[in-house]
């Protein structure tokens, strides 16, 4: 069950090959354009010409497609619903229904704002499929982001199953003592009052021996670092990157241009 | 010339008034497997975190004396050298992976990259250790999916990796099974033939009689009793100041006082010595007898 701890998808692909820094580019290299470029079929069209041929140059489609139907579709949908219901203007009425009107302008709205919400959790759900979290925090060490920055994000993302499955333990002590965790809601909330304390006071002692362990190895050496994780930064990396971040500045200017 | 010198060592924890440790004079040889034993609150892991540094750099509080390893003082050292000379593995094998690791070889290979050792040798040292420990199956699984016996040894890897010249371990088996025991045993053996000195703090006195060469017992964090397993291990005074007694030196004395043990013969800690003083005195009646 611990086994799993993160997203990637271990494949080899173009998207795989490419540099940690580079695909984070490239995160806000799709999502800054969706939101800020005036031509309103942009998301639209970053989604299908982009977004999608990136799935499967990363070779992660099934995975991908998976989150989307079962992830990202529902939570764009649920926006696009509020805002077209609930955004107030607009003069081509297309339907009324109690106090609430749909306006043809409301709904163009909330299409775009659901596709770039759906641009941007994809362009996050293609990242973490096809970087490891390992490697993403070597290279940004290597490239100044302090030691234990980087420990304390790369810990709490493992943290999360364990302190799951610790959970998992208590409750199943408590209820072998009689604790009652399937009854009514309220009675449940109540009833995970007692679970807390060993969870919280159980990790705090942890983390002192914690300490002492990373230290045992050097943690905070003041040397300078080395990585087991050979990251490739190839030139075509540099090359996107500037790219990418020109692409960016663009869709910025434009929009400051045209409105 | 000994690796380890204690001189006069007292300590107090921060806001304590007695001390963890008093007056602890130790010399330790290099490769020398020294066996710490003693009651709860008697003073070994104290004892431990005194030897690799952590007292007095990591636990504040108040240290008297000198610690020193190779001629070099804990108190003119920082810490994150310190731990080259000096390497310790403790209890709880879950606490001891660093969480920023996704498999075995990167977890072993953390203490290399916070030294800035290469990569190439980083590898070599890595797949080295692994063999050795015996975990090299284990390298592409998650620390996490791993059994704590499992998890020790990855631990104990962790820590051979950078080579110390000392080794200190806590109680590394207190949660483990006789085959996780047996384990981890096994590694710090063939560590302590190649020359490596090692102390445990430990209370599986059979172990302790099979590969100790020498044994501390702590009382009240005073040495009480310091010498050769076989001595210290069945002394009498043991029991009743609360030490873990092996069960056959308990057997032996009682066999002892009803005739049945031969007096000349030493005490047994283990289940081997034991057969074979049961076996002598059977032996002995047997020839008595027509
Ligand atoms: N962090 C601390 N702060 C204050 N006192 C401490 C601390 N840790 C240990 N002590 C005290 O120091 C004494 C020695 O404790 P130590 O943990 O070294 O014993 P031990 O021999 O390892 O016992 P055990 O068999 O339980 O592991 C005890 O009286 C203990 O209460
Ligand atoms: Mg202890």
């Amino acid at each position: 069950m611990h086994e799993r701890l993160s997203f990637y998808v271990k494949r080899e692909s173009p998207l795989h090959q490419l540099n940690p820094l580079t695909k984070l580019t490239l995160i806000f290299g799709l999502i800054l354009p969706a939101f800020l470029v005036p031509f309103y079929w942009t998301p639209h069209l970053l989604l299908v010409l982009v977004v999608f041929p990136l799935a499967f140059l990363g070779k992660v489609q099934g995975e991908y497609f998976n989150a989307a139907t079962r992830l990202i579709l529902p939570a764009a949908g649920f926006l696009f619903v509020m805002q077209a219901l609930f955004i107030p203007g607009g003069e081509v009425v297309l339907a009324r229904v109690w106090f609430l009107t749909l306006t043809q302008e409301s709904l163009l709205y909330a299409f775009a704002n659901a596709v770039r919400i759906f641009v941007m959790i994809s362009s996050f759900t293609l990242f973490m499929l096809t970087t490891h979290p390992s490697e993403l925090m070597s290279d940004l060490t290597r490239r100044g982001l302090p030691g234990q920055f980087a420990y304390v994000i790369i810990a709490t993302l493992q943290i999360i199953p364990q302190m799951q499955a610790k959970a998992n333990t208590i409750i199943a002590a408590q209820r072998s003592r009689g604790l009652d965790t399937e009854s009514s809601f309220s009675r449940r909330i109540r009833a995970l009052v007692p679970l807390v304390g060993p969870l919280v006071f159980g990790s705090l002692v942890e983390v002192e021996e914690r300490a002492i362990a990373i230290e045992a190895r050097g943690f905070t050496s003041r040397l300078p670092k080395t990585s087991l994780r050979e990251i490739s930064d190839r030139p075509l990396d540099k090359g996107l990157r500037w790219l990418l971040l020109a692409m960016m500045l663009a869709s910025l200017l434009s929009r400051i241009w045209f409105s | 010339m000994p690796v380890v010198r204690l001189q006069q060592v007292t300590y107090y924890y921060p806001l304590t008034e007695t001390p963890a440790l008093q007056d602890i004079n130790l010399e330790i040889e290099e490769g020398e497997f020294i066996a710490v034993i003693g009651p709860n609150g008697a003073g070994k892991s104290t004892l431990c975190y005194t030897l690799a540094g952590f007292i007095p750099h990591f636990y504040k509080g108040e240290l008297q004396g000198t610690v020193e390893v190779d001629g070099r003082s804990t108190q003119d050292s920082n810490l994150s050298d310190w731990v080259l000379r000096v390497g310790l593995v403790f209890q709880n094998p879950f606490n001891q992976i660093s969480g920023a690791k996704y498999t075995v070889f990167e977890e072993v290979a953390f203490g290399l990259e916070n030294r800035g050792v290469p990569r190439n040798e980083m590898i070599q040292r890595v797949e080295e250790v692994l063999e050795m420990t015996g975990i090299a199956d284990l390298a592409a699984r998650s620390p996490y999916s791993l059994s704590g016996g499992q998890q020790q040894r990855v631990a104990l890897a962790s820590i051979l990796v950078m080579q110390p010249k000392v080794l200190v371990l806590d109680e590394p088996t207190s949660q483990m099974d006789p085959i996780g025991t047996r384990e981890v045993f096994g590694v710090i053996r063939k560590m302590a033939q190649k020359g490596m000195t090692v102390v445990m703090a430990e209370h599986k006195m059979e172990w302790i009689a099979q590969f100790a060469d020498r044994v501390i017992a702590l009382w009240e964090g005073k040495i009480f009793l310091e010498g050769k397993p076989q001595q210290v291990l069945t002394d009498e005074r043991l029991a009743e100041k609360g030490f873990g007694v092996s069960r056959y030196t308990t057997t032996a004395r009682l066999a002892l006082s009803r005739g049945l043990w031969q007096a000349e013969r030493p005490l047994p800690v283990t289940l081997e010595e034991a057969v074979s003083g049961f076996a002598a005195i059977r032996n002995g009646q047997s020839k008595g007898k027509p």
